[in-house]
């Protein structure tokens, strides 16, 4: 087994990455499981792409070249942050006004993903032309130092309060919005604190793992646990586990075949996902189970 | 309890259930110099405690702007509503008034069962760091034994009949305690034996419960079944309690077109009612004396 060798010789190099991954999933699985019953994948993506604006805005700054100070780091993260939450905010203003038609949201979320990266690209070209993307669109786990494993582990346990902080009008809001609205839950606040924690998230995955593993830690976990369980709360800690038995068997994958540690969790949460859709076939026809 | 005259006048103060007095509504204008959209004008209205109003209207009459104001969700143009003597926004964060959406509002795909949503209601009031308590809980299995769905409760929202989700948002809506319950569209996809037991049950639960219960429809047996008084809503109101009850010419003059359509199996001359209004454009329920009345002012039970 090279992983335990690994993680013995080279403790300082392979379990920051460990920890910074158990992180993202326990703070993506949780939002996985909303994103997936409210099908915001797509505002995910968007809030993702709005990411490369916000490395060129970091760029006019001088915060995007390969080397960066501590400080510059964290500087860089909170621009991008603060990117992505404005642009989620603005999807979240844009849609709210078109509450009727869906190609409204949808069409703003294209907008905000394509300028985006028009932004980034050309202010990236001019301030940082030597700026690699491809560990931004791919990231690389294993670069993670102690310092950002624990800046995950914080924002994870940030959110997740946030999370359990708004759970009930959340999940009012998400199961029956418009009875949620008459029954006193402020549904557009609800709505926004959802969307900034979305934000949060996959900036901070995005930044760790890559545009792909965030995407795919905000989606896949929830979509195995809805296939597993007709009852919320078991669906959260299935996501949770899913996520975590998801990431742990990637870095074992990537330890062991050399693969980049972002591409081996994506194969192995798809694998989790397709066999709880298999398994959980049954489990999830509660009309049939219930008679 | 039949119909009492005074009802129609309503008592001075804000002493009923409901009242509204002089309401307008109208959404603002698109363009910064076109003309604002009137949705409801001059509405003048007062419900007893205990008492069972139906408010028939067509799809756009503004029946839904008549649930969002009496929530407090949106503020009338002009007017006044008082719910059980306070402002609408204030009675609802009381817990006073609850409402019964459309069915077609919620996420069935959400992974809850029957009793969940009955304690989502229950529960939203306790403050974040609190566990459920075991007050929701009873206040919760209560609710739903008070609507019959105790059988169901443990089975996925998404794998009831329409009928028993109708229970289970009328559980939802009673776990507070509510004094004045609103209902939206109740009998939509409920077939008619089922919509006689809902209606029975509408009636035991204002027996049980003291409620106030406003029933809002474009179907006329949704309304009619078991109310105390039937009001037509389209951008203004018109109540319909005099002995002359609400006939063909008032439902044509309210739904402006083939009203035999809607109606289904009840039989009305749409021809003779278009007449009727025409001829008598000023006296709604007036006009149609003459003709046979479809349902009268009192109760049909």
């Amino acid at each position: 087994m090279k992983t335990l060798e690994y993680l013995r010789d080279y403790p300082d190099l392979f379990w920051p990455a460990c920890l910074a991954a158990l992180a993202l999933a326990l703070l993506c699985s949780m939002l996985s499981v909303l994103v997936v019953l409210k099908r915001m994948a797509f505002i995910g993506q968007g809030i993702s792409h709005a990411g490369f604006g916000g490395i060129g805005l970091a760029a006019v700054f001088g915060l995007a070249s390969a080397s960066l100070s501590p400080g510059a780091t964290i500087a860089q993260f909170v621009v991008v942050l603060g990117f992505c939450i404005a642009s989620a905010l603005g999807v979240g203003i844009l849609s709210a006004q078109h509450k009727q038609g869906q190609t409204h949201e949808d069409t703003a979320i294209g907008i905000v993903l394509v300028l985006s990266m028009a932004i980034g690209s050309v202010l990236v070209g001019i301030y940082s032309p030597r700026f690699q993307w491809e560990s931004f669109l791919f990231g690389y786990l294993l670069n993670t130092a102690w310092p950002d494993a624990w800046m995950a582990v914080g924002v994870s346990v940030g959110v997740l309060a946030a999370l359990f902080w708004a759970r009930r009008p959340m999940a009012f809001w998400a199961f029956d919005p418009r009875a949620a609205e008459a029954f006193g839950v402020r549904t557009g606040a609800v709505r926004v604190l959802l969307l900034v924690l979305l934000a949060v998230a996959t900036v901070t995955a995005m930044r760790l793992a890559g545009v792909v593993l965030a995407s795919a830690l905000l989606i896949l976990p929830g979509a195995a646990a809805l296939r597993l369980s007709s009852r919320f709360g078991v669906v959260m800690g299935l996501s949770v586990a899913c996520a975590v038995v998801g990431v742990l068997a990637g870095l074992v994958l990537s330890f062991e075949t050399n693969w980049p540690p972002g591409p081996s969790i994506v194969f192995t949460l798809t694998a989790v996902y397709l066999v709880a859709s298999v398994a959980g076939r049954r489990a999830f026809a509660p009309s049939v189970q219930a008679g | 309890m039949g119909i009492d005259p005074q009802h129609e006048i309503g008592p001075s103060g804000f002493a009923a259930a409901l009242e509204y007095r002089g309401v307008s509504f109208a959404y603002p204008a698109r363009a910064a110099d076109g003309p604002s959209v009137p949705v409801l004008s001059d509405v003048t209205l007062s419900v007893s405690h205990r008492e069972r109003l139906g408010v028939l209207g067509p799809n756009g009459g503004g029946k839904s702007t008549l649930l969002k104001l009496t929530l407090g969700l949106i503020k009338p143009t002009r007017g006044t509503i008082r719910v059980l003597g306070r402002e609408p926004g204030a009675a609802r964060a009381e817990g006073l008034v609850a409402y019964v959406p459309q069915k077609s509002g919620a996420e069935l795909a959400f992974p809850i069962s029957a009793r969940q949503v009955v304690l989502q209601a229950a529960t939203l009031h306790l403050p974040a760091w609190k566990r459920t308590d075991a007050e929701s809980i009873r206040r919760a299995e209560w609710a739903l034994s008070l609507v019959g769905a105790t059988e169901y409760a443990d089975r996925h929202a998404g794998a009831l009949s329409g009928g028993q989700l109708q229970r289970v948002w009328i559980a939802r809506a009673l776990a507070n305690r509510p004094r004045l319950l609103l209902l939206d569209e109740p009998t939509v996809g409920i077939d008619p034996a089922g919509q006689q037991q809902f209606s029975d049950l509408l009636t035991r639960l204002r027996n049980e419960m003291d409620l106030t219960i406003v029933v809002v429809s474009h179907d006329l047996r949704t309304v009619a079944a078991g109310c105390d008084r039937v009001a037509c809503l389209a951008r203004t109101l018109h109540f319909h309690d005099a002995p002359g009850g609400l006939t063909p010419a008032v439902l044509a003059e309210v739904f402006r077109h083939d009203v035999s359509a809607i109606f289904g199996d009840v039989h009305i001359d749409a021809h003779r009612a278009a007449e009727c209004a025409h001829h008598h454009p000023t006296q709604g329920a007036g006009a149609g004396g003459a003709s046979r009345p479809i349902v009268d002012g009192g109760r049909s039970s």
